[in-house]
């Protein structure tokens, strides 16, 4: 059902003002961090060097990822208010399909993302490493880009949980936030590091590392931080978890 | 042979907390039947379709369709309208349908077709944030429209109709039943169901109160109306009355006229047999079908 949930997106001018504002913002702050100068030297040299500049990339695509959530909750919860989701099921489809349909969307907006680092990658790849070519832009790019998609997945999972769960948009919206920023963080305060890496959204932070991580690392000893492939099949989990509860909740509840 | 059930519902309830929005329902609705459910606002009809189509789940009790439990498969054979039109405000009715259309498995001629039917076809490109709640009910009912369901299920479709639109629906219904679908009518309007049913079915407080073809929900009321010829003695009347066990709620009219009901299976010929028998020779004898607006009300107030 891609098309039907198309056929809902393409002319909802919400979604393509979140999803071209989270592609103008990474461009703009990947090109404005290039120029950002630190001790006398500028960043652009070692933030466009590849191939780690797509790590780097991920990194900041990562601060963005709470802009497709948000379109993802208001796509949903639309839903409810304006009792689509119920007439969807009156015309004949299932509370199942509803879900899956929803998935789709979230997948769409994932791709959106990866697309969307995948472009400045190589704008950026090409026009800032003079003696590049195509295929060593994109040398390197796979792993990253992956592992950023997966990140976006498991915000929009969560996004998606919250919005089955709560069935209006700001409240959604304030229960991400207030998740992300301050529950999760409290929770980690009071669990020791070698438990707290496995809580949501400190695993998915951990697929995209800070470029400066293993400075610290040196610096201040190991983090104990998840390898972002470790934290790969922590994120699958919690990604399948979350449609999982959501599944629950479309079949147990009333419409 | 008995007509085939299209609709079945076994002790159907519902509840909210302590509320009992439906309770221990059981109804029938057989093919090609036009079937009235009736009732006060918040009697219950909007659950009960809300079960029967799937987006509610029952307390207890059952629900089948085609003989079947509910399921994706059996409401792509069912259009419906359910309580409110429920639409994507930022799209366009075409759009609107098309997406219902993707559902149902039905075509652009359909939706074409559809949308002629109510009336909107050259308005189909507007976005439906700018309809009356007039147009989006023809919208719904456009979208019930599609894939040629055999069963209609229309909630209150005449709300927010002017008096054209109203009729236009009315003849709309007929029209669909004559082509043999099963219409399911929820409806307070009382008149509306008496023009458009074969069947009803009487809600209140949650619970079915009577259920049956119009005629005999009616039938079971019909009053008698009648006088004595000149010179009999009223008293005799009356006490001629009371004497027989299948005759009910007899009132006199100062006149000396009576009017009465009739316990199921009695005609009036019967009740002027008997009161022959008892040497009485009446002048005037008539039957008045009430309307059903009289009956419901009555089933109302004995509940």
């Amino acid at each position: 059902m891609l098309r039907t949930e198309l056929r809902k997106l393409l002319p909802y001018r919400t979604a393509w003002v979140i999803l071209l504002l989270f592609s103008a913002l990474l461009a703009a702050t990947v090109a404005g961090a290039g120029g950002v100068t630190v001790n006398g030297q500028t960043l652009g040299a070692a933030l466009y060097a590849l191939p780690g500049m797509w790590a780097k990339l991920a990194y900041i695509a990562g601060y963005f990822s709470l802009l497709p959530a948000f379109l993802l909750i208001m796509v949903i919860t639309d839903e409810f208010q304006y009792r689509t989701f119920r007439q969807q099921l009156i015309d004949g489809t299932s509370r199942e399909q509803l879900l899956l349909d929803k998935l789709m969307v979230a997948l769409l907006l994932t791709l959106w993302g990866m697309l969307s680092v995948l472009i400045a990658g190589v704008f950026f790849g090409l026009t800032r490493n003079p003696d590049a070519t195509l295929a060593n832009v994109f040398g390197g790019a796979a792993e990253p880009l992956l592992l950023y998609g997966l990140q976006l997945l498991g915000y929009l999972s969560i996004a998606a949980l919250l919005a089955l769960l709560i069935r209006k948009s700001t409240p959604a919206i304030v229960a991400l936030l207030l998740y992300v920023w301050v529950a999760e963080r409290l929770v980690r305060y009071f669990l020791p590091d070698a438990v707290d890496r496995f809580l949501p959204i400190k695993a998915m932070d951990m697929l995209t590392p800070s470029p400066f991580a293993q400075t610290l690392d040196t610096m201040l000893g190991p983090s104990g931080a998840l390898a972002p492939t470790q934290a790969a099949v922590v994120a699958l989990g919690y990604v399948g978890l979350c449609w999982l509860l959501g599944a629950f909740l479309l079949r147990t509840r009333d419409l | 042979m008995a007509a085939e059930t299209v609709l079945e519902l076994q002790q159907l309830t519902k509840h909210y907390g302590r509320t009992k929005a439906v309770q221990d329902l059981t109804l029938s609705v057989p093919r090609g039947s036009v079937y009235g459910l009736l009732g006060p606002n918040g009697s219950g009809k909007t659950t009960t379709l809300g079960i029967a189509l799937g987006v509610l789940h029952a307390t207890g009790g059952t629900a089948s369709w085609f003989g079947q439990l509910p399921s994706a498969s059996t409401r792509r054979r069912i259009g419906a309208l359910l309580e409110t039109p429920n639409f994507f405000p930022y799209l366009s009715a075409r759009q609107n349908l098309q997406i219902a259309a993707d559902i149902k498995q039905a075509g652009e001629a359909d939706i074409q077709a559809a949308l002629q039917t109510v009336g909107l076809a050259n308005r189909q490109h507007e976005p439906v944030r700018g309809f009356s709640l007039g147009m989006k009910q023809r919208l719904a009912l456009a979208s019930a429209l599609l894939g040629q369901p055999e069963v209609l299920v229309l909630d209150e479709p005449t709300n927010g109709l002017d008096p054209q639109g109203i009729a236009d629906v009315r003849a709309l219904i007929l029209r669909l039943a004559a082509e043999g679908k099963t219409i399911i009518l929820a409806s307070h309007l009382l008149d509306e169901v008496q023009k458009v049913c074969t069947h009803v079915g009487v809600m209140h407080q949650g619970q079915l109160r009577a259920a049956g073809p119009v005629g005999s929900i009616l039938a079971a009321t019909d009053r008698v109306h009648l006088r004595l010829g000149a010179g009999a003695a009223p008293e005799a009347l009356a006490q001629a009355l009371a004497a027989l066990p299948f005759v009910h709620d007899v009132q006199t009219l100062p006149t000396g006229a009576c009017s009465l009901t009739l316990a199921n299976g009695y005609s009036a010929a019967d009740l002027n047999r008997a009161l022959f028998a008892n040497g009485l020779v009446l002048a005037h004898l008539s039957t008045e079908r009430p309307s059903l607006e009289a009956e419901f009300m009555q089933i109302i107030q004995n509940s």
